[in-house]
Formats: structure tokens, C-alpha cells, sequence
């Protein structure tokens, strides 16, 4: 199963613009962008707090539709899915 | 009533939208949030299209380091309010339009004023918690909010139709850490394109705009990309408006 992980913005700064990965059955949102940006423990500080859990302003997109990150631990991830990861841009 | 002296000066303009579309810009009130990195080109644009009012407001002085990206201001107005500045571009590079330049800090005590009369709303700002007030008071006045966000060489934008398409807040629930951004000043010169060029096909009432769509500009890998966006049904700030899709509303 292969699904494709997109950062934008100052999260593409830290992890390039994509991760290409194979994953597991039975994966969530939450636990494969964990395992995915975990190797990065400043890209991973970015999108985590301590706890683990996304940090609030993060936003998240399955295939182009937006996943409330209190939804991220329910969300199946499922072979072919394109995944986005950004943060909000403030700057004007 | 387009006069001899506009019809000239918007004749190229006018073979695509004629008559109609130039009174349209002419007779509409744009306000803008922010004489700054956005607001500079998105002011410039909207004051050449022939907009035939455009309230500007900013509370800052010009600095030195606004001058990479703030192309409004110049290396004379250092020292100057912005919007002293600003009033003078725009009335120079049309005269024909009505220009009014708030110096003021946009709080909650004065947005619904300083909105009034506004056919859309233009979000250059440049921090959240006063772009969420901007949301607040498109949704209660029911006026459109045109949004652009930027940093480095990234950029987003899109077009809030209260009741039709999902709010600031719906899109953006929490705001992101402050901090000093980087910027280069081609990239609020492309999301503030984008956001003109939006206000102008929404007063034209033509063409599709970016409502429940989120535009976002990578200017490293020259590519735009976007995102389907949807209402929130918990949203804080619009899950108590009627769905005003069927009813297709507009002002």
C-alpha cells in the first residue's frame, strides 16, 4: 500500500514537498504522518506538540478534503490516498 | 454614468466587459485591511480597474524593511503613515476614483463602521486574530471576504461568501504562532493578483471564483495548487447561518 504525505509551506521547508512511503494496513492519519515525520524531530516538533497530538492551528486535507485533527485518530488511511499537511500562512 | 475621460482610460478593459461591467466597478465600495505587502497590489489593481470607491486602512509608518515587498510605499515616505502614503499612489494613478485612507487600529469597537457601505471585504492582513474579526463582520453584514495569506514564497487564498462557502474560521480554526515572516515581495504581488482579480469578477458577476476552494502558491516549485473546502457545521463563527446556497443570494 503506498500513499503519498504533501507538506506546504514552512512545513515543506522542513520535509521537502512530498513523502512517498508504503505503509501498513490499518493505518490513521494520526499514526502515519507520526511515523512519517518522527525521523525529523524539528519538522516533527513543528506539526506535534509534547504530548503527540497535532498542534491546534495544523491543517489537514485527505484527498483534497479537510479532516478536522480531532479526527485524525478515527481517519483510515488507505492505499492510493494523497495526504496534506500545512500549517495556515499569517503573513500579509 | 462612464464619462468621456474613463471610457478612454478604460477602453481595453471595456471590450470585455462594456458599459455595464465598467458601472458596476464604478458604483462598487471596496474595503481593504492592510496597506501592506497585499494590500499594496491589490489597492493598485482595483484603483486602475476603475473601482469607483476603496476604503484602505492601516495604522503603521512606513519603514525601511516594508520597502522589499510594499510597493505602495516608496523610499520618500519613510517616516510617513501608510496610509498618507497610500491615499497619494492611489489618487495619482487615478484620480477618477474616490480613495478614503483610515489611519486606525481595526478592533472590534470600530469593523462594523468601518465596513459599512462595502460590496467586499479584502483580507491584507497580516496576523489572525483581527482576521478573524474581519470574518465576524462579513458574516453579520453578510459581505463577501476575499482572503490571501503569505510567507517566504508560499501563498493561499480564497473567497468567503457568508452562508455559501466556509468561513475563516471553518478553513482556519486556530491561528498559527506569531512571528516575524519571511517574505519576498513577489509573493503577495501573485496572492494579491489573485484576490483583485476575484473582487472584480465578483462585482462583474462573471466567471468562477474560489469559493469553497483554497488556492495555494508554491512560488519555489512555480505551482498552484488547491484544496476543496467545506463548511463546518461546528464552526464558532458561521454554523448558526441559513445555507444561502439555494437560495443563491448575492448581493
Amino acid at each position: 500500500m503506498t500513499v503519498r504525505i504533501r507538506f506546504f509551506a514552512g512545513f515543506r521547508e522542513l520535509f521537502g514537498a512530498d513523502i512517498v512511503t508504503d505503509m501498513s494496513a490499518g493505518m490513521t492519519l494520526i499514526s502515519l504522518v507520526t511515523t512519517q515525520t518522527k525521523k525529523n524531530p524539528v519538522g516533527y516538533a513543528a506539526i506535534f506538540d509534547e504530548k503527540g497530538a497535532f498542534r491546534e492551528f495544523v491543517i489537514l486535507m485527505k484527498n483534497s478534503k479537510r479532516i478536522d485533527i480531532a479526527d485524525a485518530a478515527i481517519t483510515p488511511v488507505s492505499d492510493g490516498d494523497e495526504i496534506a499537511v500545512f500549517p495556515p500562512v499569517a503573513g500579509g | 454614468m462612464i464619462s468621456a475621460r474613463e471610457r478612454e482610460r478604460y477602453k481595453r478593459q471595456m471590450i470585455l466587459f462594456g458599459d455595464e461591467g465598467q458601472e458596476r466597478l464604478k458604483k462598487a465600495h471596496i474595503f481593504i485591511a492592510g496597506a501592506g505587502g497585499l494590500g499594496s497590489p491589490v489597492s493598485l489593481y482595483l484603483a486602475v480597474a476603475g473601482i469607483g470607491t476603496i476604503t484602505i486602512v492601516d495604522m503603521d509608518v512606513v519603514d525601511q524593511t516594508n520597502l522589499n515587498r510594499q510597493i505602495l510605499h516608496s523610499d520618500r515616505d519613510i517616516g510617513k503613515k501608510k496610509t498618507s502614503s497610500a491615499e497619494e499612489k492611489l489618487q495619482a494613478i487615478n484620480p477618477d476614483i474616490t480613495v478614503y485612507a483610515i489611519d486606525v487600529k481595526i478592533d472590534e469597537t470600530n469593523i462594523s463602521d468601518l465596513v459599512t457601505g462595502a460590496d467586499g471585504i479584502v483580507d491584507a492582513l497580516d496576523n489572525y486574530p483581527t482576521r478573524y474579526l474581519l470574518n465576524e463582520v462579513a458574516i453579520a453584514e453578510n459581505i463577501p471576504l476575499f482572503h490571501g495569506g503569505i510567507r517566504g514564497f508560499y501563498g493561499q487564498a480564497t473567497t468567503i461568501i457568508p452562508g455559501v462557502t466556509p468561513c475563516l474560521k471553518c478553513i482556519f480554526p486556530k491561528a498559527p504562532p506569531r512571528e516575524v515572516f519571511p517574505v519576498v515581495g513577489v509573493t503577495p504581488g501573485i496572492i494579491g493578483m489573485v484576490q483583485a482579480n476575484e473582487v472584480i469578477k465578483y462585482l462583474l458577476r462573471c466567471g468562477d471564483l474560489l469559493t469553497g476552494r483554497l488556492f495555494i502558491w508554491d512560488g519555489m516549485q512555480a505551482r498552484a495548487e488547491e484544496c476543496c473546502i467545506e463548511r463546518n457545521p461546528a464552526c464558532t463563527a458561521c454554523s448558526g447561518l441559513t445555507d444561502r446556497t439555494k437560495t443563491g443570494k448575492k448581493k
